[in-house]
């Protein structure tokens, strides 16, 4: 029998399900650690994971460097294998040594022994000899040219910024339950167990750890006192100001985070629909929902066509956290910088203008909509809305806050200010006097 | 001590059934000797000797890290079997395929050791799952014969292309 799989081989066939197949990371990760026994196994595999996307687009200019014929798609692993053995030569404190020779007996486990010499022979050269990349941001900055030069255009003095905060580590941050327990009690809590933490101080519920811990740690994570929630995330239920008595759509509602929030703060009952079109990801909602103690109702379907859904009875505020590019979330996701493209922008920004248009009308005279997004490109967040405010009876109703900065429209949080992903929220007042 | 060579998936000779050692002399003690270090060498965890095209029931396993557990299983016999567990398995004869196996979540197994003497032993998890592998071995059968038979015929093709490249 042959050895079970180990991290390294692991990391490389995970990786080449992301670049070949177009599979998300937090898709294929969770499998892929299923594979290994080895608790230092599966948080090397993580680590490799994680590290390789950061810094692919160097790496991946090392590797086409030293190698001399490109390789074929089928075997597009070995290449990935090679930047698997990169990533740990340039950045993780292994041996030298030990980084090479597991790197190569890797090759076996993929079931591609002829790959040996040259994945060696490119190791090898990598500790000779530093490589001499061109000077170029994409390589530089680690992200696609696309990318970087709509930031440049949307964001000319924190363009920058922004790249680095994406190829750090995210914080993990906790959403403390209200309905059960009080933020300065489970912080407490967490102290008892050894889990560093500091209350956030923009989001009164928010807990960011020190370093990140299984959920399974967290106190009471079962009976639903906690959830995992980022701080920029949090400030959706305090953008949206729901009152007691009210009728509320959550437009696109899975895995859930920010409807419980919404039901875990505000004072007194308000009636909630949880929207979502995917069948699957609402199973997510009505999970979450049950372990906290909340109670919405789960709709399945489309928010873009409200007749396959809508009860006829209009909303008094309705939050659409759109579907969107995620290129605010790109330091928890690093595998968005491969997966998404260019073009891909233009169609998400015409969606999003589709859905507040199909919204629109679903909210009452004098009724509030939230718009959000996890995107820093301003074609998703403030050029839909300036252009929605242009055709509709509707006006900005400014969010008064300390986080991020005012926008034409809306408010836009950077990743990485004060521990948050980048986020993007704007509200929007529908005229009392009209239909 | 030699490094065998691995016969490779599809070789009909990996679907030969076994004959029973009848005494256990010097030369199954080099047989055993240069199973494991073409085991070790491979690097793998259990090597079976029809695997090294001797068709004798002989199974050699090290599951440790460190080479620091060798075991060898002569005429193996199973005489007990307890509950299921699914885990994920790949053959030194199948190289860079890998995929889950249901199994005996625990057995146990008599046999002769290296020295001829008989033996009882319990094994579960990834000992057990090894020695249950190995034991297929004897019998003409792989852990790719437990698959769907469309997964097995995409190997097979893989493993007939992979022997036309290197040779």
């Amino acid at each position: 029998m042959a050895e079970p799989l180990h991290a390294r081989a692991l990391a490389a066939t995970t990786l080449h399900e992301i670049v070949q197949r177009g599979r998300s990371l937090s898709d294929i990760l969770p499998e892929s650690i299923q594979r290994l026994a080895d608790p230092a196994e599966r948080s090397l595999l993580q680590e490799l994971c994680y590290g390789v996307l950061r810094n692919y687009f160097r790496l991946d200019a090392i590797a086409a460097l030293r190698l001399h014929r490109p390789i074929k798609r089928k075997d597009d692993d070995v290449r990935l294998l090679v930047l698997v053995g990169l990533y740990q030569l340039e950045a993780m404190r292994v041996a030298a040594h030990a980084a090479v020779s597991l790197s190569v007996a890797a090759c076996d486990e993929l079931g591609k022994s002829w790959a040996k010499g040259l994945v060696n022979a490119i190791l090898r050269n990598h500790q000779r000899e530093a490589p001499v990349l061109p000077d170029r941001d994409e390589l530089k900055f680690n992200h696609p040219g696309w990318l970087i030069d709509r930031l440049k255009s949307d964001w000319p003095d924190h363009w920058s910024d922004i790249l680095d905060a994406n190829n750090a580590r995210a914080p993990m941050a906790l959403r403390v339950n209200h309905r059960k327990v009080l933020r300065a009690d489970y912080q407490r809590q967490l102290e008892e167990k050894h889990i560093q933490s500091h209350a956030s101080a923009i989001a009164g519920e928010a807990l960011v750890l020190m370093s990140p811990v299984d959920v399974l740690q967290l106190p009471a994570f079962e009976q639903g006192h906690v959830s995992v929630q980022d701080v920029g995330a949090q400030l959706a239920a305090s953008v949206l100001e729901a009152k007691s008595g009210e009728r509320i759509l959550d437009a696109c509602a899975a895995p859930g985070g920010k409807a419980a929030h919404l039901l875990e703060t505000v004072s007194g009952e308000i009636e909630l629909d949880a929207l979502d079109i995917d069948p699957r990801r609402l199973t997510r909602v009505r999970d979450n929902l049950e372990r906290l103690g909340l109670r919405a109702r789960c709709l399945q379907g489309d928010a873009g066509e409200p007749p396959s859904w809508w009860d006829g009875v209009p909303y008094d505020r309705i939050l659409l956290d759109a579907p969107c590019s995620a290129s605010g979330v790109i330091r928890r996701h690093p595998d968005i910088k491969l997966l998404r493209r260019a073009e891909d922008i233009d169609a998400l920004a015409e969606r999003q203008s589709k859905l507040l248009d199909a919204l629109w009308p679903l909210l009452k005279p004098g009724g509030l909509l939230v718009y959000a997004t996890c995107s820093v490109f301003k074609r998703e967040n403030e050029l839909p809305l300036i252009d929605f405010l242009e055709k509709h009876d509707g006006s900005e109703q400014k969010i008064d806050a300390e986080w991020g900065r005012a926008c034409t429209v809306g408010r836009q949080i950077f990743p990485g200010e004060d521990e948050m992903d980048g986020f993007y929220y704007a509200r929007i007042i529908k005229r009392p006097s009209s239909s | 001590m030699a490094i065998l060579q691995v016969l490779h998936y599809p070789d009909p000779r990996l679907r030969n059934t076994a004959a029973p050692v009848d005494k256990v002399d010097g030369e199954v003690g080099q047989l055993v000797d240069d199973m494991f270090q073409t085991m070790y060498e491979a690097p793998g965890i259990g090597l079976a000797a029809i695997q090294v095209n001797v068709p004798r029931r002989v199974i050699v396993i090290d599951i440790s890290n460190d080479r620091s557990e060798p075991l060898c299983f002569i005429n193996p016999v199973v005489t007990r079997r307890d509950g299921l567990e699914v885990m994920e398995e790949g053959c030194l004869s199948v190289p860079g395929i890998y995929d889950e196996v249901e199994r005996a979540n625990e057995i146990e197994v008599q046999a002769l050791d290296r020295n001829g003497k008989p033996f009882t032993m319990t094994a579960s998890g990834l000992l057990g799952v090894c020695i249950q592998h190995e034991i297929d071995h004897l019998d003409g059968k792989l852990f790719v014969d437990y698959l769907s038979e469309v997964k097995r015929g995409r190997i097979r093709k893989k493993m007939e292309k992979l022997r036309r490249q290197t040779l």
